[in-house]
């Protein structure tokens, strides 16, 4: 073999293990983020079925999935340190995004407000070594904008369960997020800046129009139920006020 | 709710859109060196192998420059944010590479290392996979660089023979092969690197065919 060839061909050798690692790492990424999508979709079921559960069992439940998420943001974040938070963040943003849009929905049920960064990085946060309590990685504005970009759909469904419910209230309450949400993602990306966000506004418009639709629709029903039969719905309020 | 939110989100992303217009702009400055370099050293397309050496001489200041220009990028860039806006000056950065390594080639005839690249462009080949702690030129670019210098030889190799060298593209043909072996030990993944090396066969092919030219005519040995 000559000179030339054996300095290529260990030149080469490290340059592939130092591919390989890299790939790995990424691989590792991708999959504790996917691990963190399926999850956080469990939250998300388990809150929506508050309108049929007392608040405290969906929100107890919802309490232990996500402790089982923080474990894999642990794993995850291992990955993620120094500059390879942003070298991966690519990979690591789906799951973060929709574990935002989970707990995004939770504190809009609990609070009836919209989460804030700073709320995400307090759930992401544990105590190190040094008994610090620091969040375990970094979350980009992106991520954030992004992830809370999603919610109108899950906040959707939870708007026509409570219609199927007659819960007046809550129709109300997801309407003015809904909102205030539209109003503020359409601020933002007049901006420009954030890569995807332009893709999130059709499902939020059409969620909008739904909830909107449906909210009519009550609305409708229950002025003509008062006309044509204002006995039944003395009745049902106080069966409403009797349940409560 | 509160607007503030997203209005606060807004001017974050509006205060960093300064930043993106200076490495932007510096990214364009290095591209249009690298564009007049590249020019330069192509005569060496033009000349046989012994004049080569005149031609990269000629593009040493271009090389300083160079530099120059990946400082100004360089200095806008903190470690921990390397990787959120290395998409902006990464393929600049690759053509800055396959220039150190296509002028290397001309000179000694042997494959640029990571040190000559940190020798002509002043910044260190991140060959070994660490954290970031200072602006650095990663290996994928410094591979992409290499990539580069096969379409270079397979035109190296039609062009000697017209400058009536009928004994450089044997060189090249066994240089080239040497590195396509190389190459070949990497484990790519379906990304841009891995899609230009599968083009590298088409060099090969144009540099076997010169010298199978030659030989049929009895031109070479």
């Amino acid at each position: 073999m000559s000179e030339t060839k054996r300095a290529i061909l260990t030149a080469f050798t490290q340059y592939r293990d130092t591919l390989d690692a890299h790939y790995d790492q990424r691989e590792r990424v991708i999959k504790c983020s996917r691990d963190i999508t399926a999850l956080s979709k469990k939250i998300v079921f388990s809150l929506l079925r508050i309108t049929q559960d007392s608040p405290e069992r969906v929100f107890a439940d919802a309490t232990n999935k996500q402790k089982q998420v923080l474990e894999l943001f642990r794993k995850m974040s291992v990955e993620l340190q120094g500059s390879n938070g942003y070298k991966y963040n690519r990979q690591a943003t789906p799951g973060l995004q929709e574990y935002i849009e989970a707990i995004g929905l939770w504190t809009f049920l609990r609070d009836n407000t919209l989460i804030t960064k700073q709320q995400v990085l307090d759930t992401l946060s544990v105590e190190d070594e040094n008994g610090e309590v620091k969040p375990l990685l970094m979350v980009t504005d992106e991520d954030y904008i992004l992830g809370v970009s999603d919610l109108p759909g899950e906040v959707n469904r939870y708007c026509i369960n409570s219609i199927g419910k007659g819960d007046r209230d809550a129709v109300e309450r997801c309407l003015t997020f809904l909102r205030d949400l539209k109003e503020g993602i359409s601020f933002v990306m007049c901006g420009g800046r954030v890569r995807d966000l332009d893709k999130k506004i059709p499902t939020l418009d059409s969620s909008l129009e739904k909830i909107e639709k449906a909210y009519y629709s009550m609305s409708i029903r229950d002025e003509e139920m008062a006309k044509v039969n204002p006995s039944a719905v003395v009745a049902a309020a106080a069966a409403a006020a009797a349940e409560a | 709710m509160d607007v503030q939110v997203f209005v606060d989100l807004q001017n974050q992303f509006d205060s960093e859109s300064s930043l993106r217009e200076e490495i932007s702009t510096a990214t364009k400055e290095l591209f249009k060196t690298c564009r007049l370099t590249s020019a330069k050293l192509s005569k060496a397309h033009a000349v046989p192998k012994s004049q080569s050496k005149q031609v990269t001489d000629s593009v040493k200041e271009q090389f300083a420059t160079i530099h120059t220009n990946i400082e100004a990028i360089a200095k806008h860039v903190r470690p921990v944010t390397f990787y959120r806006y290395h998409d902006m000056w990464s393929m600049a950065v690759q053509n800055a590479c396959a220039l150190v390594i296509f002028a290397v080639y001309l000179e000694e005839s042997r494959l640029a290392t990571a040190a000559d690249i940190q020798g002509y462009l002043g910044y260190r080949v991140n060959a070994t996979n660490e954290d970031v702690t200072e602006f650095v030129i990663t290996l994928e670019e410094y591979l992409h660089g290499i990539v580069s210098l096969f379409n270079e030889l397979s035109r190296l190799a039609v062009n000697s023979v017209i400058v009536n060298d009928v004994q450089r593209p044997q060189e090249i043909s066994q240089f080239a092969s040497e590195l396509y072996a190389g190459f070949q030990l990497l484990n790519l993944k379906n990304d841009s690197l891995r899609r230009r090396f599968d083009s590298i066969k088409y060099d090969i092919k144009k540099i076997e065919e010169v010298q199978y030219d030659l030989r049929v005519r009895g031109l070479i040995a």
